[in-house]
């Protein structure tokens, strides 16, 4: 058990260091010196007032001047140390700070979503695999060929048209207007999770989608294996049975696919907080890639994928303490 | 003396499938004698699990009984005889629940997928318990660790709170035997218990099965091919072929006088020379795909004593003796044979 | 008779076949391998949709190869003059008579920006018909960049569908804020989508089976190696990443490399789950007896892997591209419509969509929608044709 904790968190570390190592890579993308970039972007904004060693300034703190692997270094430092993840030029402050502000709706979007997908896909996927081949199972797999096929941004644009067209467009929206611009607080979260039903189901209808299908294909499996005769012939009810055995043994596929549903749900987050306007870190990203103001897009990009795969993590974690034969190895 | 517990007749039980229709079982006639070893033998795929699952009502999806009487004699606490007939019950309604697992229990072929993995083999034992008796949990865990005991399992209270996973095949054949047994059935349906395990740990599984039978007298149904058991423990012998019983009757008649010819191909295919047990191979020829059954007697293209009626005609039910019956034209008097000849011909 | 029991079964059951045992094994596994195409044959025609979706698929292809055919007009013409013009639906009789036409276009000034607004003429009648001349185009595969099947080509000026006059404008899906016919454009794009979707498959396809194909074959310290680098890039969220690389590319470069670069980009998410099918085959085939029968037999190992081994899980492959597809077109569609992917002049789903980021233009505009409809249309059918192989493949 702890041996397989400690290799699943070895795994973690070294993916989180790969993600930062591409993240790092995402700086270095455009073309041209940074600090010549940032200064000139800044005089064309007018800040024209800026100190004369401002250039060396830059360049010492980030170690532009010195070999990639010390910049690497120094990038990483400044955010393990200090959590500063670089200089925004559009936003003239730490990229830490325009990423804090924007990551709790993230969060709270992809969890509901996570919730959300469970909750409807668990149910589903049962009943659409003990009524095989029944008109709901046919209605339930079509549904979701469809689901799977629309992409969620689409799923928006749709969405938002007949929002528009047909209702008052405040749905789109994730805050009543008071709390827009608040700073957090109970009352704003509260009146989030009020606003998130859309964009959660937008996001995570692909993903329900899909796991309604592992759900039904895991279940299928597990209700012909030689254990459920052998419960059946002890006198269990069926009922009683469903849920005790086979319904027990599909879990475990079933909560190992938060793998790839974390990875999917942030880039469905991102795509339709950009289409939707939500102020995500979606936009931020988004926004800051288009400006070229690499060191958000790093920061963001780092902290989300980290998050992924802390998440991963965690359904490792939950895997270990339903499945014995993971426990006990 | 002889006390009939189970009584099948004409059992037949297709599976509808996409590609047709599968008669796995068709007409089983059997009788089951309390405390007493029936041994049911015959080649792989000729129907003797889905017969067997079918006294328990637990037949796989597409398939289905589609006639035939399985008259079960249930004594109550008082002493009074039920005749049920099983074969009308509903598979999923609650009166064969209290026939699984109390009456009529089962231990599979596969011991390794048996049970299952996730849960821990006192909660699989205890929960049968409690289901047909009146337990504490306490309690029933208490006579799980005894059952335990009984089929040999070494320090049974620590077994208990393990996982299957764990153990080893004899090992979870033995849990499986003990969970089987937990109720105390009036019969035990054993579907080749031990041929997924090694040649001693089958001596021992064989062996302990003997004892808890001599010692709780319920009734054994035996599935196997291996004759060198059959020889070993059976009272009565049914020997099946393409979903039918071709012959059966005591031990001692089947094993010295057979006279259905798939019988006799069957045991001469035992090697006499030792005791040395193997699998019944040789018989010459395909089981033919079920889809494609032979006209006539079923045995008919594999049959070395054939003749030309073989083809047209089904060879009934032949009774040679109060105990000894046989589906073979050879048997059947002449007269016999023409009318039925007369039958096919018109039919 | 004991004797004559098992002869005469035995000379029965050999009577049938040939007489050299070790032809009758060979034979009889052609014959299975026959059969199993055969039987999967069978069972894929029993998937109703997965038939219905191949036949879309083809004329999806069919549509992309011939595209300058099909569109009633070029790729980059337009009208200025027609902006935002509402769709012209067919009209196929007239008083009774087989006779399509659609009706004709007239405008009112918006009162403040005196920008034209287009609405329907239920009264003016502009006639349609097949085969009608257009401008001048090139039919054929002239747009592959490949010398030599590039001149396969002949020039034509007739197109499928079109106004008899062709003053008159026909706008069948509406047009969009540069007064572009959509559906000509439509078509147009069918070509770059689905091209990306083939390119990108092609070469995920190279570094899944070899990868996957390394994992399984060698095992061991390669396999664990590769093991935790698909883990690696399965657990890391594409698209954040994509769209990094993709913002990189520099605005100058003409559109065949932007092309090739977002395909690469595209298929560097997607080769992990077929690396993981493969492996799984190879690992399980390792096992078979075949092979082990093989490698006694002293095959040699490319011989042992081509003849055997890959055969026996071409149909897994198929049906994991088909389901790899509509991934990577839904991709390239996702990068266009954020303006990080492909970009005008070339067209593709993506590229049309990006018009529709504004809720206030859906709203005004809701038939620049339809290349939405063609991306779920054809990864619909993707997803059915994949599941209908898979079936097909699983006998299980
Ligand atoms: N789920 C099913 N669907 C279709 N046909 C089935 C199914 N289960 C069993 N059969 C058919 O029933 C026949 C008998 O199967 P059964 O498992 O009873 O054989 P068996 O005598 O127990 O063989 P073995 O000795 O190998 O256990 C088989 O030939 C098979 O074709
Ligand atoms: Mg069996």
């Amino acid at each position: 058990m702890w041996q397989y904790i400690a290799r699943r968190f070895t795994y973690m570390v070294f993916t989180v260091w790969i993600i930062s190592l591409i993240t790092f890579a995402v700086i270095q993308l455009p073309p041209g010196d940074y600090v010549t970039t940032i200064v000139s972007q800044m005089i064309n904004s007018g800040m024209e007032d800026l100190p004369p060693d401002f250039e060396q300034q830059i360049r010492e703190q980030y170690g532009l001047d010195q070999p990639m692997v010390v910049q690497y270094y120094k990038w990483l430092r400044n955010i393990i140390v200090d959590g500063k993840f670089g200089y925004s030029f559009v936003y003239r402050k730490d990229a830490k700070d325009i990423i804090l502000e924007r990551l709790p709706v993230s969060f709270a979007i992809s969890g509901f979503s996570v919730l959300f997908i469970w909750a409807v896909a668990l149910p589903i996927g049962i009943y659409s695999a003990v009524k095989q081949y029944s008109l709901a199972d046919y209605l339930v797999t079509f549904i979701g060929f469809i689901g799977l096929a629309v992409p969620s941004f689409l799923f928006a644009l749709v969405l938002m048209f007949f929002s528009y067209k047909y209702m008052d467009r405040a749905m789109i929206g994730l805050f009543s207007r008071e709390y827009e611009t608040a700073p957090w607080s109970l009352n704003k979260f509260l009146d989030l999770v009020k606003h998130l039903g859309i964009p959660v189901i937008i996001i995570g209808t692909a993903g329900t989608a899909g796991l309604i299908r592992t759900m039904r294909a895991n279940l299928l499996d597990e209700l012909n294996k030689p254990y459920v005769d052998t419960a059946r012939s002890k006198g269990l009810s069926e009922r009683a049975l469903l849920w005790k055995y086979p319904v027990r043994h599909a879990l475990n596929p079933f909560i190992s696919t938060v793998g790839w549903i974390l990875p999917s749900l942030i880039a469905g987050e991102l795509i339709v907080s950009v289409v939707l306007n939500l102020p995500t870190s979606g936009p931020v990203i988004y926004n800051s890639l288009l400006t070229q103001d690499m060191y958000v897009a790093a920061g963001a990009i780092l902290i989300l994928s980290s998050m992924t795969v802390i998440g991963t993590f965690i359904s490792d974690l939950l895997l270990a303490w339903l499945d014995p034969r993971v426990r006990l190895h | 003396m002889t006390e009939p517990l189970l009584e099948v007749s004409d059992l037949k039980i297709h599976f509808f499938t996409d590609e047709g229709v599968v008669k796995a079982v068709e007409g089983v006639d059997l009788v089951i004698e309390r405390g007493k070893t029936l041994c049911l033998v015959g080649e792989s795929g000729c129907g003797k699990s889905v017969a067997s699952r079918a006294f328990m009502q637990i037949i796989r999806k597409p398939g289905k009984i589609v006639s035939g009487q399985m008259l079960f004699r249930r004594k109550s606490d008082d002493g009074t005889e039920e005749i049920i007939d099983l074969a009308k019950m509903d598979p999923k309604g609650y009166p064969i629940r209290q026939i699984r697992g109390k009456e009529i229990s089962m231990i599979f072929q596969e011991p390794m997928t048996s049970l299952s993995l996730m849960h821990t083999v006192g909660h699989q034992i205890t929960e049968m318990i409690r289901l047909h008796t009146d337990t504490t949990p306490t309690e029933a865990k208490v006579s799980a660790i005894k059952m335990l005991q009984r089929v040999g399992i070494p320090r049974p209270e620590r077994l208990i709170d393990e996982y299957p996973f764990r153990l080893s095949g004899g090992m979870r054949q033995r849990v499986m035997i003990a969970m089987a047994m937990s109720c105390n059935p009036t019969m035990l349906i054993a579907d080749e218990p031990t041929t997924a395990l090694d040649v001693t740990t089958q001596a021992q599984i064989l062996d302990l099965m003997l004892e808890l039978q001599h010692d709780y007298g319920m009734a054994l149904l035996f599935i196997t091919h291996d004759l060198g058991v059959v020889a070993e423990i059976a009272d009565d012998v049914a020997v099946m072929y393409l979903g039918r019983i071709v012959e059966r009757g005591d031990a001692d008649t089947v094993f010295n006088e057979p006279k259905h010819p798939y019988t006799q191909a069957l045991l001469r295919s035992i090697p006499k020379i030792a005791m040395q047990r193997d699998e019944l191979e040789p018989i010459k020829g395909m089981v033919p795909s079920p889809f494609r059954r032979p006209t006539g007697c079923q045995f008919h293209p594999r049959c070395a004593q054939r003749f030309n009626l073989c083809n047209q005609v089904e060879p009934a039910n032949t009774h040679l003796n109060e105990n000894h019956s046989v589906r073979c034209l050879l048997y059947e008097d002449a007269e016999a044979r023409t009318s039925n000849a007369e039958a096919a011909a018109h039919g | 008779m004991d004797v004559t029991l098992k002869e005469q079964v035995f000379e029965q059951s050999s009577s049938s076949g040939s007489n050299a045992p070790v032809a009758e094994t060979e034979e009889e596994r052609r014959l299975e391998v026959a059969t199993q195409w055969q039987l999967m044959w069978w069972k894929f025609r029993k998937h109703r949709l997965a038939m219905f979706s191949t036949g879309i698929l083809f004329t999806y292809y069919f549509v992309a190869i011939f595209a300058e055919f099909f569109a009633p007009w070029t790729r980059t013409q337009y009208i200025a003059e027609y902006v935002y013009v509402p769709p012209q639906p067919i009209h196929f009789f007239d008083d009774g008579k087989f006779d399509p036409y659609v009706k004709g276009l007239t405008f009112e000034r918006d009162p403040r920006s005196f920008k034209k607004i287009w609405t329907i003429d239920q009264k003016s009648k502009i006639e349609i018909g097949l085969f009608v001349k257009g401008s001048e185009y090139k039919i054929g595969l002239h747009w592959l960049p490949i010398p030599y099947i590039n001149n396969l080509f002949f020039t034509t000026d007739r197109h499928l569908i079109g106004a008899k006059d062709p003053t008159q404008p026909m706008y069948l899906m509406g047009a969009d804020k540069s007064g572009r016919d959509i559906f000509s454009r439509l078509v147009y794009s069918t070509r770059i989508s689905l091209s990306v979707g083939l390119v990108g498959v092609a070469l995920s396809l190279t570094l899944g089976i070899s990868l996957g194909g390394l994992s399984g074959l060698f095992g061991g310290w390669i396999d664990n190696i590769i093991q935790r680098l698909i883990e690696v890039v399965m657990s890391v969220p594409d698209l954040p990443i994509m769209l990094a690389i993709a913002a990189a590319v520099p605005l100058d470069w003409p559109i065949e490399r932007v092309y090739f670069i977002i395909t690469i980009i595209i298929a560097l998410r997607s080769w992990t789950g077929l690396a993981r099918v493969v492996r799984g085959k190879f690992l399980s085939l390792r096992e078979d007896d075949f092979i082990l029968a093989s490698r006694l037999d002293g095959a040699s190992q490319g011989r042992l892997i081509f003849r055997h081994m890959l055969p026996s899980f071409y149909s897994h492959i198929i049906a994991s591209l088909t389901l790899a597809l509509p991934h990577m077109i839904l991709a390239e569609t996702a990068l266009s419509f954020l303006g990080l992917g492909l970009r005008p002049p070339a067209v593709s789903w993506g590229v049309m969509l990006q018009d529709t980021q504004k809720v206030a233009v859906i709203a005004l505009y809701p038939w620049l929608l339809w290349p939405a409809a063609a991306v779920i249309l054809v990864v619909l059918a993707f997803n059915f044709l994949g599941d209908g192989l898979r079936d097909a493949a699983d006998p299980y």
